[in-house]
């Protein structure tokens, strides 16, 4: 069968029903799916949601038993300065303090600007930097115990966290004392990125 | 069930009547005048449905050919060279395959038929078409028939009925298909019997001419008609042994298709009108120009279907999304009320902490648990990477004391975790290397390395890892010694040792 124009006011009221039905209908469908698509889109919104939510307050929980386990020791840390920023002028102190105890014969120490520290092997610090502070030591001693005996001040008397790299131990030569140790390591600091 | 207008042209009248649920209403004529055609046109401004044109006409030739077996464009070349061949001069010609020969070529059985006068049917036909009737297709009454012919189990048969406006009809199928058909107009004189047992007789002998009468047995004559003519049919029909005759009721006929009119006489036009309706033959005269209207009528109603259908569709489809959108919406309630209930908690957990919690960050702000907890897991961790010295030489010193022919010289020592370099934990190690020397041993190496070996193994007890690096002396093959008898014998033994030490997890 062959249409031609004439043919058209024939078929025009169907035609035209058929398209307005067609108009009608598809828009419905649309409007329902974009409905249904919507609904869908907040459902999963709202499923992230309640596991946003179930997940902070587990976190809270975790925080309350956290609170109870590790506030005593953090104000420790805290205390010690180890947390926030470097305190050089306690570092200082400390050092003249043990200076004065004569723990050790002599000994000179070196101090390099803060850098970034990478522990190796690698540890993961959450929300803290790790800050570190390079300090070279020469020592003068009458025998290793005084070695042993500083570290040991260094670490019990002053405040901040000492981390020892490496040490050698000598015979000393043509001085009162008997070995010469030179050392190296750092002290560190936990800086909270969101406290400012 | 919708209406359809039937047609029924004879040589004499032409009548329409309105076919309804298995009902033909009264018939209207409409003269062969300028008045009839006027009528006509009336009429169809009233009935817009589907018409069906049955004619019954004295000016119908019937050709039966054997023609080659072919398909496509040489089909319709073959058809349309015999219809130029035989009907040339008419426009309602029909060509029907009516089987294929089971032997020899397999040759096509081929009938061609046309209404041989187009006069008798043009003007009504003009006016149809005038007024865009929709029609489905012109139909002869011969080919209308071959449903009935269908129910009758005879090779040979003549089926005769008579049209009130036409006359006797009589039509001979062989195996069921139509090989010719004849009309005769009934005069006014004679009776329906004699009409039937003179035009029987006259229809076999053509019959006999063209040697289609079956041999060794009687031509099967079958006759629709009422139930009254049947007794007078039966006296009047002369015996013979070449006809058998037989009777189709035809109030039967019509309950068996369904048929609602109650039949008077022996008048078959309704029947065969119904049957046109009903059982609508493939095969018509009408050609595609006649059929337009009907053609543009189906894609009308079938447009106005596939809108129904879309609608159903589209209402349906938004029904389910909107119920889907309803359900995932009481479900988006519910998932935002547990998130309330759980942000509620959350706060009054926190808001305990506020109370609780007097340790500050240096801005102020109180420190969180969380960051509480990592901090003091931060620093338990690094405490292993900062041992202290009496930690790491506690072991060498213990050690030392109990060899007293070992004397210290250069010891160092470095915290590492390259793998290879004596870490392989989770915590660094500590590499210590140890010179040292060997003091009163003479020139006894084996006591001196035995000594030494002694002193590593007992390293090895205290938890280091030793691994000689310088030994006094080497008593490999690959190296090579010289001594002096006269050296002093008490001069020390260097060595070196790589002692690994490595933190308890």
């Amino acid at each position: 069968m062959t249409f031609s124009q004439a043919d058209l006011p024939h078929i025009k009221w169907s035609l035209i029903t058929f398209l307005v039905v067609l108009a009608i209908g598809g828009s419905a469908v649309f409007y329902s799916q974009k409905q249904a698509s919507s609904a869908q889109n907040t459902r999963r919104a709202a499923q992230q949601e309640l596991s946003n939510e179930r997940n902070k307050l587990n976190a809270a929980r975790d925080d309350q038993m956290n609170m109870a386990e590790y506030t005593k020791e953090y104000s420790a840390i805290q205390q010690r300065g180890v947390i926030g920023d470097e305190q050089r002028l306690n570092l200082i102190e400390g050092l003249d303090n043990l200076r004065r105890q004569n723990r050790v014969l002599d000994f000179k120490y070196a101090i390099a600007p803060q850098q970034p520290y990478k522990p190796a092997p690698a540890l993961d610090s959450g929300n803290f930097d790790l800050k570190y502070s390079n300090m070279k030591l020469q020592i003068d001693l009458l025998h290793e115990e005084q070695l042993i005996n500083f570290f040991d001040s260094l670490r019990h008397e002053m405040k901040g966290w000492f981390i020892l790299e490496k040490c050698t131990l000598d015979k000393a030569q043509g001085t009162d004392a008997q070995l010469k140790a030179a050392c190296e390591g750092g002290w560190l600091t936990l800086k909270n990125r969101n406290a400012k | 069930m919708s209406r359809k207008i039937l047609f029924f042209l004879s040589s004499d009248n032409f009548h329409a009547q309105v076919w309804k649920n298995g009902a033909i209403s009264k018939a209207s004529y409409f003269p062969n005048s300028t008045e009839g055609l006027e009528q006509l046109s009336d009429f169809l401004q009233t009935h817009r449905d589907p018409a069906y044109v049955l004619v019954d006409l004295i000016e119908e030739d019937f050709r039966h050919e054997v023609v080659p077996h072919l398909t496509g464009a040489n089909y319709q070349a073959l058809v349309q060279r015999k219809f130029d061949q035989y009907y040339r001069s008419t426009p309602f010609r029909l060509a029907s395959r009516q089987r294929r020969q089971s032997d020899g070529r397999r040759d096509d059985e081929m009938l061609f038929s046309a209404l041989t006068n187009p006069a008798r049917i043009s003007a009504w036909l003009d006016l149809l078409l005038l007024n865009e009737t929709p029609i489905v297709g012109i139909y002869s009454l011969p080919h209308a028939s071959i449903p009935l012919v269908n129910e009758i189990e005879n090779d040979h048969l003549l089926l005769l009925s008579w049209e009130r406006d036409a006359g006797l009809r009589q039509s001979y199928y062989f195996n069921k298909r139509l090989r010719f058909s004849r009309l005769t107009p009934l005069n006014p004189g004679n009776s329906f019997a004699d009409a039937v047992a003179t035009e029987t007789a006259r229809t076999y002998q053509y019959l006999q001419s063209l040697s289609l009468t079956p041999q060794g047995e009687q031509l099967q004559v079958y006759i629709i008609c009422h139930d009254s003519d049947k007794a007078h049919l039966d006296t009047h029909l002369p015996a013979s042994h070449n006809m058998r005759y037989a009777y189709l009721d035809l109030q039967q006929l019509g309950k068996r298709l369904k048929a609602k009119n109650t039949y008077t006489d022996s008048d078959a036009t309704p029947l065969f009108l119904h049957l046109v309706a009903t059982r609508t033959p493939g095969a018509n005269y009408a050609t595609a120009q006649h059929t337009h209207f009907y053609q543009l009528w189906q894609t009308k109603r079938g447009l106005f279907a596939l809108a129904a259908i879309t609608a159903l569709v589209c209402i349906a489809w938004s029904a389910l999304s909107f119920m889907d959108s309803s359900n995932v919406q009481t479900e988006i309630e519910s998932l935002t009320a547990q998130s309330r209930r759980l942000t509620e908690e959350t706060q009054h957990i926190t808001q305990g902490f506020r109370n609780n919690n007097n340790l500050l960050n240096p801005d102020g702000s109180t420190v969180q648990a969380s960051d509480m907890k990592t901090a003091v897991t931060l620093f338990r961790r690094l405490q292993n990477y900062s041992v202290p010295p009496q930690q790491i030489l506690e072991g060498l010193t213990a050690t030392l004391d109990n060899f007293p022919r070992i004397r210290t010289g250069k010891l160092g020592w470095q915290m590492t975790d390259v793998p290879g370099n004596g870490s392989s934990g989770t915590y660094p190690a500590q590499v210590m290397t140890f010179n040292g020397e060997l003091t009163d041993f003479g020139n006894d190496y084996r006591d001196a390395l035995n000594y030494l070996e002694r002193f590593q193994l007992t390293l090895t007890q205290a938890g280091y890892t030793v691994t000689p690096i310088k030994l006094p002396l080497d008593f490999s093959s690959q190296g090579s010694i010289s001594g002096d008898i006269n050296e002093a014998s008490d001069k020390p033994a260097e060595f070196s040792l790589k002692i690994i030490w490595r933190p308890k997890e």
